[in-house]
């Protein structure tokens, strides 16, 4: 109970000895993809085009709901998250990589955004959104989007590692600080940048509640890789006597409040359309739930909301850190499945075609993250070690 | 000296005591609860964290009852909607299907009496379970109790424990530093 004793924790840095294997696979993986990627953007440009988008939109949703955490974690000033959240700053830490890899979007912007191809005059729906659907404001909001994810999740990490080496609580104040006007930036950045990227490769079509299930899927897969990340540390024996069943109870819970939200926002998205039948509303679901689409749709409600949200509920699963990183990979995998659903039948209109293009450009920024991810982890403390609440979130009861 | 709270000729309620602060509080649920005891209980002005693994209580049923009561509700909503909507007089609106396809006009039906149902199931179950109602507890004939909504920490080992007996028990409190061990009798 004596919330004031620190246990001695063993490992606080990521030691590389005997990881040189991994690392220069994931490096050679990185180095390979990438080059099939560039090689299927002069082979089948359009392809490429969606399927790195694809790719990159399963990447950036789960920096993003990374970002959500830490900024939430300091706004309500949580104890809990005080041991995972160095891990959260790494993961969002990976913005400017995720921008560097946002590069090639530019140059295959006309397959995506079909907007870019259309003279002012020749569309009358496309003429009243001209004013927000136009060039110039499109990309100065995606250097504003990325500008603000980059800067933010840099100041929130700048602070937690000054803190690791005097432990000063100003680092914590300061933080606090900053969170406050970040959150509604970091609303409407993920909001717009789901609209401008996403719901723009259909410019007729809209829908107000599309930042907000882009947002239910971020802050899950989030929490998924946070799960399946400190599970990798705690096995190779780091974390001992700071992660506890306690944080692996807590982040269970936190993944069935978003398996649950994520599906009250998708299912609020579609009843509407569903039930006023509007045709300009429904161009989107229509597409999707017909022929070999509606399959996959089908396979993505129920295996995104009625199987995890059935399975959470035990809390025996939430303790057992083994099954929980299983629904996380499953739930990674719903959440591929999510993104490929919103991206691809924008492209192949009759009916999914899988193309090796979708697998290799996965590879490609997956690998190259991961292995700047690994690069710098071993850079900073596994855990914020001198923050002020660390005692009070490692001694974490439910 | 022996201190007795309630109607000396009534039967023993229990043996209570006082510990002047959280922390005490919980090791002294450690100790009682590795002495053995099953029937006793902790009062605190406020929740103490981990209280329960102190005490030893084992997880309680009611996520199990707040289950049952989601099941309840989802049943109902179905039944409620798809028997007249589908079979007993369909009608058709909107164009829509009076099938199983109808299905998403009946979801909010079907999602908020689930959350009702298991939240009243929640509310009632813990109520139920904690044993309230309860208009009066032998405990609040003891004065020093009194403190308990402000700055007391106290627990009760009660008579109905098989391991209770008045020498041991008190024995056992007296161990654990506690003061003011009280023989407690009901008020009649």
């Amino acid at each position: 109970m004596s919330a004031n004793e620190i246990k001695p924790a063993s490992r606080e840095y990521f030691d590389y000895r005997g990881f040189g294997g991994k690392m220069l696979f994931t490096v050679a993986l990185a180095v390979v993809s990438l080059g099939l990627a560039a090689a299927g953007k002069f082979f089948s440009p359009q392809q490429f085009a969606f399927s790195w988008l694809f790719a990159l939109t399963f990447f950036l949703t789960i920096a993003m709901g990374a970002l959500f955490w830490i900024i939430v974690h300091h706004a309500v000033d949580a104890d809990w998250s005080v041991v995972v959240r160095r891990q959260l700053e790494n993961i969002a830490w990976l913005f400017p990589v995720l921008a560097l890899l946002f590069v090639p979007i530019v140059f295959v912007s006309p397959y995506l955004f079909k907007w870019m191809n259309i003279a002012p005059g020749e569309d009358p729906l496309l003429d009243d959104k001209a004013a927000y659907l136009n060039n110039t404001f499109f990309w100065a909001r995606t250097v504003f989007y990325f500008g603000f994810f980059i800067l933010s999740s840099w100041l929130l990490r700048r602070n937690s590692i000054r803190q690791d080496k005097d432990g000063d609580a100003r680092y914590t104040w300061s933080s606090r600080k900053w969170v406050f006007p970040m959150l509604p930036i970091f609303a409407l950045s993920l909001t717009f940048s789901a609209v401008d990227w996403l719901m723009g490769l259909d410019f007729h079509w809209f829908s107000t509640m599309w930042g907000v299930y882009i947002f239910a899927g971020s802050a899950l897969s989030a929490l998924c890789v946070l799960v399946l990340l400190l599970t990798a540390l705690r096995s190779a024996g780091y974390f001992e006597g700071v992660l506890t069943l306690e944080h692996y109870h807590i982040i269970g819970k936190l993944m069935l409040a978003f398996v649950v939200f994520w599906a009250y926002i998708g299912f609020s998205q579609y009843m509407l359309y569903w039930y006023a039948n509007i045709p300009e509303e429904t161009s989107y679901f229509l597409r999707r739930n017909t022929g070999a689409w509606n399959t996959l749709n089908i396979i993505m409600v129920v295996g995104h909301f009625f199987l995890p949200f059935v399975i959470l509920l035990f809390q025996g699963v939430k303790k057992r850190p083994l099954l929980l990183c299983a629904v996380a990979v499953w739930l990674l995998i719903m959440h591929m499945l999510d993104v490929y659903i919103i991206v691809l039948p924008a492209c192949h209109m009759a009916g999914p075609s899988p193309s090796w293009l979708d697998l290799v450009c996965l590879l490609a920024i997956g690998a190259t993250l991961a292995a700047i991810f690994m690069k710098r982890l071993g850079d900073t403390p596994l855990w914020p070690l001198r923050d002020p609440r660390l005692a009070k979130s490692i001694n974490l009861k439910n | 000296m022996e201190h007795i709270a309630g109607n000396p000729n009534a039967p023993v309620f229990g043996i209570a005591a006082e510990v002047s602060s959280a922390a005490e509080l919980y090791h002294a649920a450690e100790k009682v609860r590795d002495a053995g005891y099953r029937r006793w209980d902790v009062y605190s002005p406020f929740p103490i964290h981990g209280m329960d693994q102190a005490m030893g209580l084992r997880k309680s049923w009611l996520s199990a009852l707040v289950f049952l009561g989601g099941v309840a509700g989802l049943t109902t909503a179905v039944i409620l909607q798809f028997y007249p909507s589908s079979f007993e007089y369909p009608l058709i609106v909107a164009g829509k299907p009076v099938n199983f396809f109808t299905v998403p006009a009946f979801f909010p039906i079907m999602f908020e009496l689930t959350v009702l149902i298991s939240a009243f199931t929640a509310t009632f179950g813990m109520i139920i379970l904690n044993g309230l109602p309860r208009w009066h507890h032998p405990i609040f004939s003891w004065d020093r109790f009194k403190k308990v909504t402000n700055d007391g920490f106290f627990l009760a080992i009660e008579a109905t424990d098989p391991r209770f007996d008045k020498e041991s028990t008190r024995e056992l409190l007296e161990g654990i530093g506690a003061r003011h061990i009280t023989l407690i009798h009901d008020d009649a």
